[in-house]
């Protein structure tokens, strides 16, 4: 190749020079230009830049894109709209859905779903991998994968975006269980999404409500001791002996699971301050927060003959007896108003959008405006993105990508284009992060420890790789109008690292890569090879 | 050269990967001694292989105590009928779905520990998870992983990126820490996917030499060690691996990565200390009996467990398999047919240097009064020893108080699984 000056390449491209500037030999970092907070927000707030968005976001105000963000519904999104029509899943309700696979369970094994039973005793939950329900099943997981992909990708109001997929790990369900194939995908479109940026306490009341959240955690069979369903009730006064059998085979007594990961994941965290008696208190008071008919995909129905009426005492707060549901409203009410849990769930946005071990100064920041706007996710966000926490060099590239985040990201800096298939979210499931796939309740991880291995880094650059030369499956690429082909090793490499990357090329990649395209004569396969590199390289793993 | 388009290899199967040793690389790798070649006594070095099944597995329905009447009193709908049960010792059994395992226990190559568990109360899946793998039940500060503090202290089985190895997608906290370890998802998958030998190599030295200017932090260290692994791990040829003596694993998670795990103990690239887990033991609703959820699982288990003793053959000699779970469940079932969390557990070790054919452990009995909090099996022998036992008597170690801190693992508390 031969070698042009520089300079006069990247003029006659038009691309503006601008790269992170590297620390001086003293380790201080000077502050962040106006490219750099660009990026930064991008990186945080939104899923990576596409190509020219850094200068677009620089040039408009960094400020006045994050006020923006903060206020979703106002930003035009018509992309998605447009490409949300190739997913018939949003026709569906959970109705729809659990009848499908109720039918082709049924041919598959010719047996009838009871309405009000989870089934015979001892039927596994999950499926075999081979049955023709299970097929549905997959793809049905695979076109709501797809989905959050395809708007990750896609969409301009990239912060609400993120934050959906924030809290679908903090208010986590696993698609995997049971009837929850049928109420994943309202969960997400109704439950969560509307609420992503509202008020803390709605989210919490809204999950604790869902079919997809009672039935994932259990809390639709949790029942007070001695209640007796009105069906039994009524079968008891023609029929002893039929009723005793009735009542045999349905559920019988308190389950804890969802009082446990309500204080434990969802609100206090687990020093938050709570025992094992509140635990059991907290699952009497939800008793009777059940679903209608959950094999037919039925909605929240609160079952009043389940109801424990008794008096309880949570956390030395007095529950006087008589009550029906008020009263886990009103448990509720008071756990998104509890200090411990404004300090974890600002903890955990802290760790999301400043670093894995954020500091007290914009954990406190967070707190103190869930306090003043009584739980306001936007105006906690907010407070976060002025923290100086935020903008400190310390923050800047200090969080290392999900499989999800570095996916979507790379796609977003070649300017791809995602299809309507489940390939490219199974990519991502390959790299570690199937969507709704997790069975823990306490969702995926945030902090690079459980990411970064040597495995996962291998399949990165793998697809990396495949990427550049469009070959990553369910995604594909126009490159010639981003990075022109060049004989210009060094006009190639600059062209790539400021107009895809956002200039984060180190000057040692930079030989690197310069050796590496030395010997490519084809320029399309150059180019490939410096985007692959690039992308599968550390810097890129960073955001 | 030009990269070829066809980037992506379907089937698994790496092409044979010249050893073409780059003098840079040399100078490079000073920093750490790895041998080159393997050496020939690594062929009987002791492998512990820990198997953790997350979820809190039902101990009391997998080493059933069928002599005790209050088995049968307090799970009418999910305890193993009598007849069903595959007698150990008169008084124990195992869950007929692990009949598998079965010769094993005849053979005396397995044991299992009964009422083990941890010290603290916590009843959190995460919480006691973490105990488990950090080695410090109750504190919630440890940043590393028990098997990594052993392995920060056996230098002398450090020169090998393999010496610890997890299988699955995430590094578990068991092993996070200083000491560098390998997760693996895939052992034919592990490295670049080019199918031109020589393509691949460039592109990998390439990525190496980029890792090589990252700055310092767990995205350069993983960097390194993943080339020094494929290097590695080429070198010693895991083309087309088919079981020994008939093995046949069951589909599954656990049967792929105990096949994989055989594979590597016999690739012999100095693997000492593996990982793998398993989820689906948190049976909160229909747990069944004889046959139903954890059934389904126990089949699995059991027959993955078999198998890699089957292939395995010889060189079981100088291996262990040892389950572990967080706590146990219940003793009376709950008002779904399933078992809420509970207490204590039984865990299971499989090997050459097992003193099997018998459930060890002190076995406190099922009566109320014996329980711990009234409601489930209490615990008499502290995780930590059973594993300082493995680490101590297994793989040789010295120094346990170092990888289990303020605990004194005494040699008078092990339970006895390997011989001294």
């Amino acid at each position: 190749m031969r070698v042009v000056p520089a300079l006069v390449v990247i003029a006659a491209l038009g691309v503006p020079v601008a790269r992170i500037p590297r620390p001086n030999p003293t380790g201080q970092r000077p502050p962040l230009t106006p490219h750099d907070s660009a990026l930064h927000v991008l990186n945080r707030l939104a899923y990576g830049p596409r190509p020219g968005e850094v200068d677009r976001v620089a040039g408009s105000g960094v400020m006045k894109w994050i006020d923006a963000q903060l206020q979703p519904d106002r930003i035009p999104d018509p992309e998605v709209e447009r490409r949300e029509s190739s997913f018939p899943i949003l026709g569906k309700d959970p109705g729809d859905l659990a009848r499908a696979i109720t039918v082709v369970r049924r041919q598959r094994f010719g047996t009838r779903q009871n309405g009000q039973d989870v089934g015979p005793p001892g039927r596994p939950l999950l499926l075999p991998a081979d049955s023709q329900a299970a097929l549905h099943v997959r793809q049905t997981m695979g076109q709501l994968q797809q989905l959050a992909v395809m708007r990750a990708a896609i969409s301009e109001r990239q912060l609400r975006e993120v934050m959906v997929d924030f809290w679908t790990n903090h208010f986590n369900v696993f698609f995997g269980k049971g009837a929850d194939r049928a109420f994943t995908p309202s969960y997400i479109e109704r439950t969560i999404r509307p609420r992503a940026m509202g008020r803390f306490e709605d989210l919490l009341v809204a999950t604790a409500k869902s079919p997809a959240m009672l039935f994932y955690l259990d809390n639709w069979q949790s029942v007070a001791k001695g209640a007796e369903p009105p069906a039994v009730a009524r079968m008891a006064r023609l029929d002893d002996a039929r009723a005793e059998q009735m009542l045999a085979r349905m559920p019988q007594g308190l389950n804890e699971n969802y009082a446990r990961e309500l204080m434990e994941l969802h609100t206090l965290g687990v020093d938050g301050g709570y025992t094992q008696q509140d635990v059991i208190e907290v699952a009497r008071i939800f008793t009777g927060w059940s679903i209608e008919r959950p094999q037919q995909g039925g909605e929240f129905r609160f079952n009043d003959w389940a109801h424990d009426y008794g008096e309880k005492t949570v956390r030395g707060v007095d529950f006087p007896g008589g009550h029906g549901m008020d009263e886990g409203l009103r448990l509720l009410k008071l756990l998104a108003e509890d200090p411990a849990t404004m300090h974890h769930v600002s903890r955990q946005l802290c760790a999301r959008f400043v670093s894995d071990d954020p500091p007290d100064g914009c954990v406190d920041d967070a707190v103190a405006a869930w306090r003043r706007t009584d739980g306001d996710i936007a105006e906690v966000l907010r407070a976060i993105f002025v923290s100086p926490d935020f903008w400190s060099p310390q923050a800047v590239r200090a969080k290392v990508k999900t499989p999800l985040e570095y996916i979507v990201s790379a796609v977003r800096a070649v300017g791809g284009d995602p299809d309507t298939t489940p390939r490219l979210a199974q990519v991502i499931g390959r790299l570690g992060e199937p969507l709704y796939a997790q069975p823990s309740p306490a969702g995926y991880p945030e902090s690079q420890e459980e990411w970064v291995n040597s495995g996962a880094l291998l399949l990165r650059m793998n697809m990396a790789v495949a990427l550049a030369a469009g070959r990553l499956p369910g995604v594909t690429i126009a490159l010639d109008s981003l990075v022109p082909t060049t004989e210009d090793a060094a006009a190639l490499i600059e062209a790539a690292d400021v107009r895809l990357l956002g200039g984060i090329l180190t000057p040692h990649s930079d030989d690197v890569l310069r050796h590496e395209v030395a010997n490519v004569p084809d320029p399309v396969a150059a180019r490939a090879l410096v985007i692959g590199l690039a992308l599968g390289g550390p810097e890129f793993q960073r955001r | 050269m030009a990269i070829s388009r066809r980037v992506f290899v379907k089937s698994g199967g790496l092409a044979l990967f010249s050893l073409g040793l780059d003098p840079l690389f040399l100078a490079r790798a000073a920093f750490i001694p790895y041998r080159l070649l393997p050496s020939p006594t690594v062929s009987d070095q002791p492998v512990l292989v820990c198997l953790f099944m997350r979820g809190a597995v039902d101990g009391l329905n997998v080493i059933v105590p069928h002599g005790d009447p209050f088995y049968y009193r307090e799970r009418p709908r999910i305890a193993v009928p009598a007849s069903d049960v595959v007698d150990l010792d008169g008084y124990f059994g195992l869950h007929p779905a692990l009949k598998a395992l079965k010769p094993l226990w005849d053979n005396k190559s397995l044991a299992a520990v009964h009422a083990v568990g941890s010290p603290d109360a916590t009843r959190s899946h995460f919480d006691a998870q973490d105990y488990m793998e950090t080695g410090t039940p109750g504190s919630k500060a440890t940043p590393d992983g028990w098997l990594n503090r052993y392995c920060q202290h056996d230098a002398e089985h450090a020169d090998t990126p393999f010496r610890a190895v997890a299988f699955g997608p995430e590094l578990p906290r068991i092993l996070a820490g200083s000491a560098p370890s390998l997760a693996i998802d895939d052992l034919q998958a592990f490295g670049l996917r080019i199918p031109q030998p020589a393509a691949r190599d460039k592109l990998t030295r390439a990525f190496e030499a980029l890792y090589e200017g990252a700055e310092t932090g767990l995205l350069a260290t993983s960097g390194r060690e993943s080339f020094e692994a494929v290097r590695r791990l080429q070198q010693a040829n895991p083309l087309q691996y088919q079981p020994d003596h008939g093995a046949s694993y069951p589909r599954g998670r656990i049967g792929h990565a105990l096949l994989q795990i055989a594979q590597l103990i016999k690739s012999n690239v100095g693997l000492r200390v593996a990982f793998l887990d398993a989820t689906g033991w948190d049976t909160h609703v229909n747990q069944g009996a004889s046959e139903g959820q954890l059934a389904a699982r126990l089949q699995e288990l059991g027959g993955s467990l078999a198998a890699f003793a089957t292939d395995l053959g010889e060189r079981m000699r100088s291996v262990v398999v040892l389950t572990m779970s967080e706590f146990g469940r219940t003793v009376r079932e709950n008002g779904n047919s399933g078992t809420d969390h509970g207490h204590a557990t039984a865990m299971l070790a499989l090997g050459g240097p097992v003193l099997g054919g018998r459930v060890l452990g002190k076995w406190p009995t099922l009566d109320p009064a014996a329980r711990y909090d009234g409601r489930d099996l209490a615990v008499t022998t502290d995780f930590r020893d059973l594993f300082g036992e493995m680490l101590a008597r297994h793989l040789g170690a010295t120094d346990l108080s170092a990888v289990f801190p303020g605990y004194s693992v005494r040699e008078d508390h092990f339970p006895g699984v390997i011989s001294s």
